[in-house]
């Protein structure tokens, strides 16, 4: 009976020496490796050198103003050395995002916000930055040379984007964060955020960005990363590191943890209380009411507390809306198969920007969505690069209710995967914005979706033939509400008549950037003519706008709301005057770089229509 | 006897072909600016290097060294436009593709075909044409990859001889191939040639050639036999020397220019074409001097 315990002891302490000696060796082999970098980078002292790096590479991105086979206004302008700062304006060598302000959520194609955001997520965009060498960070600089105050958080990656073995968890950890701020003039500064220390090296840094306060887009020219490349050694500070990583670890593994902590609450041998309190008085309807309330990473916490609110917080009706968005940097495997049991019933889900990096499997998310998927009505998957052909046949077996599918900027999703979105009928919403969605899969979505209202193909570069596409939107799309061509590369008059003639109901229309549009055929008159109920019309960049097609806007869509016509030498003051007369709920009007409105041009018509925001950007 | 010469040519390029193979250094270009704005406006004025409509850049990357000049358009006066602005622009741009390494070396009429839809990306509503010429040395292979679209020009000198020249492209007498960006209503009515129709060359060049790359109102000023003889006087491979023969070059044409009596090239030309004209042409001057050095960093 007896002999066995002292052989587990003796063996216990045996196991116990070897564990100690392999981290002292470990420990040792560390130190020896710091001292080689030491010795390599031929500096006595490395710990108080500062690098300083401009990015080397743009990793990725959610949304950018220039064209994808271009270098003006794109994000990869923020690679490099700065080319505008400190001058300041509106130049092609700098880094651009889509939108600005709130105008693209007061036009028709806005989607409704998700509940339940929590109050310091603030990010619509994001940009992620690649640097050569890692360093612990000091400090992180961007250049912002138009219209600044957009930066809301700064993160910092533990993944080394150029080094083969990545480590087993990949970890994000916030430098810097606030809430957006108005910055009132458009001029360049040099923002400096104090900064975060951090207890890992990182070359991978990501910019969040919120443009809601901005007055006009945004222009970040370059991104400087200072650090050092050892730790900073300073006993004091190194203990409040660790503490503060001990912090975040367990906030970051709350969620995941959560699981086994409920299986030990109900293991333990809790004395049965049966009674709850007051909240025993309280209707269940009106409990889920206020837990509606929380995110939900307080829900989670909150059903660690007690029974009831267990009971509670995994009732599926809790999460009918759900947005991982907030926690991309923390959504992986587990959480899913931790959220599963309690989204049976979800309606919207929003897992945009989660699962890069390996963080999210396609074997995890398809077991999800079967499980999850029978009542989907909406999903978004923004920048979701773990996305591949299998995962969108999931989604078109899984989710037969879908009416709206958000994929922009998933570039990496091969075209062939796009044919599966044909099979999803009820399709009332589809945002392919700068994916690489084909010609023959775009012809059979538009033929078998015929419930479409709102389409988004904004910088599809592999479609072949824009009439094609806008054909047969105007002979199956008869629910068309809005359309985005932004930047498509060959749409002529012949297209524009089609989709005129056959999408009657068209309320939002975006041209911006389609040089292959020509006035002189009559194309803009035709649309304005056609589609009386044009509330957002973007002709942004098109040098042959003139007086005659404003005059025809201003004679049939007079519930325009929202006109870009940026670009144009042949659009006059006169022109302009009849149209904010008639337009009398325009309230956005961008007549950036058309030369023959001036500044005041501009400050007159601000006088006259003081509800109109008048656009009129600069470049010196 | 035809073929037994061609066979000697055979035999002696598939020599020198060995002996470049062997050549395991880097090439670089040494090169140095000169030039002259038509209304005496001397030296950089503009953003970048411009002499008065023409402009000019000379950049670098890993494998290559790149360098262009253009000629912008002078008519777009008439339609109150800067003629500087899109011959400054396109050779900003090309600076920028090359320094970002936007390019391919062997591939020169890429880089203008991409500058030229960076100025249609631009939000400014850009009017104008450019006649343009890219050279790009390809550092390892000794490769010189140039594209010329129009009446500007290089020319490669080797033992006092010129070796290699571009080929002058134009529709008409004074007329050259351009790049142009008109406004809608003009359309059709303005020369516009697409980046493609450059005419593109491979050559390949030995240490101590030198580069001679300027806007027609060099050549259209002095004749090859004036340019051999300044080059003549260049010495040693510094730049500070390229950089005085460059101005001496660009300061005789520019004399020249304006000599009422003298029978230039561009006179030669206008009386084979029927017009009674004599002495110099007066325009902007620009030239790029460059000599093929080995690399050093």
């Amino acid at each position: 009976m007896s002999p066995p315990f002292p052989m587990l002891t003796v063996l216990s302490m045996f196991y116990y020496i070897y564990l100690r000696r392999r981290r002292a060796r470990t420990a040792t082999r560390g130190e020896l490796m710091n001292n080689r970098r030491a010795i390599e980078s031929n500096r006595p002292l490395p710990i108080n050198v500062e690098l300083v790096q401009y990015a080397k590479e743009v990793l990725d991105f959610s949304s950018h103003y220039g064209s994808e086979n271009s270098m003006s206004y794109t994000m990869w302008n923020l690679a490099g050395t700065p080319n505008v700062y400190p001058s300041s304006g509106d130049f092609t060598q700098t880094a651009v995002f889509r939108t600005y302000g709130t105008w693209w959520e007061l036009c028709p194609s806005a989607r409704l916000p998700f509940t339940r955001t929590p109050p310091n997520f603030h990010s619509q965009d994001y940009v992620e930055l690649a640097f050569e060498e890692p360093v612990y960070p000091t400090a992180v600089h961007v250049l912002e040379t138009y219209h600044p105050g957009s930066v809301v958080k700064i993160l910092a990656c533990s993944a080394n984007p150029y080094s083969q073995n990545q480590p087993a968890d990949v970890r994000w950890e916030v430098l810097w964060s606030e809430a957006p701020t108005k910055v009132n003039s458009p001029q360049a500064r040099q923002f400096t955020p104090c900064i975060k220390q951090i207890n890992f090296p990182t070359n991978l840094i990501r910019l969040e960005l919120n443009s809601s306060l901005l007055d006009y887009y945004t222009e970040l020219d370059a991104v400087v990363l200072h650090g050092v490349r050892e730790r900073p050694m300073l006993s004091l500070n190194t203990s409040m590191i660790t503490l503060n990583d001990l912090d975040d670890d367990e906030d970051g593994e709350r969620e995941d943890g959560m699981d086994c902590l409920n299986k030990q609450f109900s293991a333990t041998v809790f004395r049965e209380s049966t009674t709850n309190g007051y909240f025993d008085k309280l209707p269940y309807e009106l409990i889920q009411l206020i837990l509606s309330h929380l995110t939900v990473p307080d829900l989670c916490s909150l059903s660690q507390t007690c029974k009831l609110f267990y009971q509670h917080c995994c009732d599926p009706l809790q999460y009918i809306h759900l947005s991982l968005q907030p926690y991309w940097a923390r959504i992986n495997d587990t959480a899913l198969e931790y959220l599963q049991p309690r989204c049976v019933l979800v309606q919207w889900l929003n897992l945009s920007w989660t699962g890069n990096r390996g963080t999210i499997s396609v074997s995890a998310f398809s077991r999800f969505l079967k499980v999850c998927g029978s009542e989907l009505l909406r999903l978004e998957l923004s920048c979701g690069h773990f996305l591949n052909e299998t995962c969108l046949e999931v989604i078109a077996e899984a989710c037969l209710n879908l009416q709206e599918l958000n994929l922009s900027s998933c570039d990496k999703l091969p075209p062939p995967a796009f044919n599966h979105i044909a099979k999803l009928h009820n399709l009332k919403r589809l945002i392919l914005y700068r994916t690489k969605v084909e010609q023959t899969a775009l012809l059979s979505i538009l033929n078998f979706c015929s419930e479409l209202q709102h389409l988004s193909l904004g910088s599809c570069v592999m479609m072949e033939d824009y009439d094609t596409v806008a054909s047969m939107m105007g002979a199956k799309c008869k629910k068309l509400r809005t359309l985005d061509l932004w930047r498509c590369k060959n749409i002529t008059e012949n297209g524009i008549a089609e989709l005129a003639s056959g999408c009657p109901l068209l309320e939002e229309l975006d041209l911006g950037w389609c040089p292959t549009l020509q006035s002189s055929t009559g194309c803009f008159a035709k649309l304005a003519r056609k589609l009386p109920n044009l509330q957002k019309l973007f002709l942004t960049a098109n040098r042959s706008v003139c007086d005659s097609d404003i005059e025809e806007l201003a004679a049939n869509c007079t519930n325009l709301r929202q006109l870009d016509i940026l670009g144009t030498r042949m659009v006059s003051p006169a022109s302009l005057r009849k149209l904010l007369e008639s337009c009398k709920d325009l309230s956005l009007l961008d007549v950036s770089f058309c030369s023959q409105i001036d500044n005041r041009v501009v400050l007159e018509l601000n006088a006259n229509f003081p509800n109109v925001f008048i656009k009129k950007s600069f470049t010196q | 006897m035809f073929s037994v010469l061609s066979y000697g040519r055979l035999v002696a390029r598939a020599v020198l072909g060995g002996l470049s193979q062997t050549d395991s250094r880097d090439y670089s270009l040494v090169t140095a600016s000169c030039g002259f704005g038509k209304d005496f406006r001397k030296g950089i004025l503009k953003k970048g290097m411009c002499y008065g409509d023409d402009a000019c850049f000379v950049a670098r990357h890993r494998s290559a060294d790149v360098l262009g000049v253009a000629d912008g358009v002078g008519g777009w006066r008439d339609y109150g436009v800067d003629p500087s602005q899109f011959s400054g622009t396109l050779m900003r741009t090309c600076e920028r593709l090359v320094k970002e390494g936007r390019f391919v070396p062997s591939n020169p009429v890429g880089i203008l075909t991409a500058s030229y839809c960076e100025l249609l990306q631009n939000k400014v509503p850009l009017l104008g044409s450019s006649t343009a010429c890219i050279v790009v040395l390809d550092r390892t292979s000794h490769r010189l990859h140039t594209a010329n679209l129009g009446d500007s020009g290089f020319l490669v000198v080797r033992g006092g001889e010129v070796v290699h020249r571009s080929d002058e492209q134009q529709h008409y007498f004074n007329t050259p191939f351009q790049l142009s960006i008109a406004p809608p209503e003009a359309e059709g009515v303005v020369f516009s040639d697409s980046p493609d129709a450059a005419d593109s060359t491979t050559f390949d060049v030995q240490l101590g050639d030198i580069i001679l790359t300027a806007t027609d109102g060099l050549f259209d000023n002095m004749p090859d036999y004036m340019i051999l003889q300044e080059l003549k006087k260049l010495k040693n491979s510094n730049y500070e020397s390229i950089q005085q023969t460059a101005r001496s070059i660009a300061e005789q044409a520019h004399e020249l220019a304006y000599d009422p009596n003298y029978m230039s090239p561009f006179a030669q030309f206008a009386c084979d074409n029927g017009l009674n004209v004599r002495g110099g042409k007066p325009d902007d001057i620009t030239v790029l001097l460059s000599i093929v050095a080995e690399y050093t960093d």
